[in-house]
């Protein structure tokens, strides 16, 4: 598979913060991925600089080969709606999405009036004057019909309830599979996206902290809870990624793989076993040491841990 | 070509701002205009400037849209920052010559009826011109000048923000300010009224059209690098 985005050494620098840091990536054609993390870890720069709306310090990014700045070839391609996007003063969501699909030759028509009724968005209204809701509901019609070959989704679903989230989510994958591109889904709502992204690239304060397949992720950590003494007794000689203790219960994620014999042997001394979810796997790999309290005796594992962790996962 | 005249389509979203607001400001003032006529107990002709002036301030408000409304969007949907330039630009030029032909209609109307029967203009620019050309020019000019103002400074303030746009402005009034006073000091007032009415109705309109085109490049280059 090749490449459509490849990102080399990037650092964005503000006078007084480092929004990315030495960050280096390679996207795939027709995969979604999944950019997660906390607010603040960089996402909304990293994806403006994509799409040449920000600029790099230094490092070089390269999208379908070619530098983006001023590229009409490449930008034509590219679709990215913000999280707070501006519209021209007095649009009503019809005459937006009727301009964007002057710019997107593939523009889906269809798709942008199911999910206006399927959002109930007001048609006859000045996006200035919808809600969060609705803005972000626009904002999705649009980035969803352009099918532009690159997607970026910006925390799309902010003020959206939870049966307009689920429109979204199912739309996005329904017409993914009719015209497969790259889509590229910032959010740190993870546990709800998880099931949608193919690729995991996890940002912690401007650096690329997990960078892997998703299902890599899933099969590479598992937890246990139980009896304090008979977890600690089962967790010797294994890499800890997390540990919480509340009374006699301790749950600990283990890096690797659960085998059958010590779900017997967990069984036997009341440990349960249970799959460890992307949300649970980030949160352990990529919190930050001075959060304290969440943490056991044995501290955080390195972020380099995490990601020598999902590397091996990898190359099973 | 497609790329331009799609940031034009994208611009002429707003109709609202570009034609019709600048429309009814013109009939608002040009009715107040006729009623300070025939109010005014003079039989001499009356000129109202700064009714005719009016629509043309709507251009500052589009051009401020223009940029920090319009320019977002067209970043959303993958336009390059030229195409963006180009296509505001052509917008803002077609507008401003809708408006500029809408008052030399008026202004020959205006001379057809003797100033509407009471001897009241305010559609034909004072200076040397009741000619058209003379009037369609300095129209267009006019308000593409304020387009380009608010656009400019629309692009300054995003870029840098309001302590380097406040700067400038003050700064550029101070500059043109201190010009005025030395021109007093040294007595050369007279010399530039007598330069300026010199150059004639067309001949203003040419220095304003240079202006246009330098506010335009430095608009341009300012947009280059905003950062969203």
């Amino acid at each position: 598979m090749t490449s459509i985005i490849e990102v080399k050494h990037l650092t964005k620098r503000y006078r007084t913060a480092t929004a990315l840091d030495d960050v280096s990536l390679a996207l795939d054609e027709g995969k979604i991925y999944g950019l997660l993390g906390r607010n603040g870890a960089g996402k909304t720069t990293l994806m403006s600089i994509l799409t040449a709306q920000n600029f790099a310090t230094s490092g070089r990014v390269r999208v379908f080969g070619e530098d983006p700045y001023e590229n009409a070839g490449v930008l034509g391609r590219l679709c990215f709606v913000r999280e707070n996007q501006k519209y021209p003063e007095r649009a009503t969501p019809p005459q937006a999405f009727r301009t964007a699909s002057y710019f997107y030759p593939n523009w889906n028509q269809r798709l942008a009036e199911r999910l206006v009724e399927e959002f109930q968005l007001p048609t006859d209204r000045p996006i200035q004057r919808l809600s969060r809701g609705q803005l972000s509901a626009v904002g999705i019609v649009i980035a969803l019909a352009a099918r532009a070959d690159v997607t970026f989704f910006d925390e799309p679903y902010l003020g959206l309830d939870a049966v307009a989230r689920q429109v979204f989510y199912d739309r996005l994958i329904e017409d993914y599979a009719e015209s497969p591109r790259t889509i590229v889904l910032s959010s740190h709502l993870i546990d709800e996206v998880a099931n949608l992204l193919e690729h995991v690239i996890v940002l912690d304060r401007g650096r690329v902290v997990i960078d892997a397949a998703a299902d890599d992720i899933r099969g590479s950590a598992f937890n246990i809870v139980g009896d304090a003494t008979a977890v600690a007794a089962f967790a010797v000689g294994k890499q800890v990624l997390r540990k919480q203790t509340l009374g006699n219960v301790t749950s600990v994620v283990l890096k690797g793989q659960v085998s059958e014999s010590d779900k017997v042997r967990l069984a036997r001394s009341g440990v349960e076993v249970a799959p460890v979810s992307l949300q649970q796997f980030i949160v352990s790999s990529a919190a930050q040491p001075d959060k304290g309290d969440a943490w056991g005796t044995d501290g955080p594992p390195a972020k380099v841990e995490a990601r020598q962790l999902v590397r091996n996962g990898g190359a099973r | 070509m497609t790329r331009v005249t799609n940031v034009m389509r994208l611009q002429l979203m707003n109709r609202q701002s570009y034609v019709i607001v600048p429309l009814l400001v013109l009939g608002g003032a040009a009715l107040l205009a006729l009623a300070i006529f025939l109010l005014v107990p003079y039989d001499g002709p009356k000129y109202a400037v700064m009714a005719a002036a009016a629509p043309l301030w709507a251009f500052l408000v589009v051009g401020v849209q223009a940029l920090t409304m319009s320019f977002p969007f067209s970043q959303a949907l993958g336009a390059t920052r030229r195409d963006f330039h180009i296509g505001t630009l052509l917008t803002a030029a077609l507008t401003a010559a809708m408006l500029a032909l809408i008052y030399l209609v008026i202004a020959l109307l205006e001379k057809a009826t003797n100033g509407w029967g009471v001897n009241g203009y305010f559609a034909t620019p004072g200076l040397d011109g009741d000619a058209p050309l003379a009037a369609f020019a300095s129209y267009f000019v006019l308000a593409m000048l304020w387009f380009l103002i608010g656009y400019w400074s629309s692009a300054v303030l995003k870029r840098w923000g309001l302590v380097v746009l406040l700067n400038v402005l003050v700064g550029l009034a101070i500059a043109l300010t201190v010009a005025a006073l030395l021109l007093v000091r040294f007595g050369a007032m007279q010399a530039v009224a007598e330069w300026v009415v010199a150059q004639g109705a067309l001949g203003l309109d040419a220095w304003g059209l240079l202006l246009v085109v330098v506010l335009a490049a430095s608009s341009y280059l300012t947009l280059r690098r905003i950062t969203q």
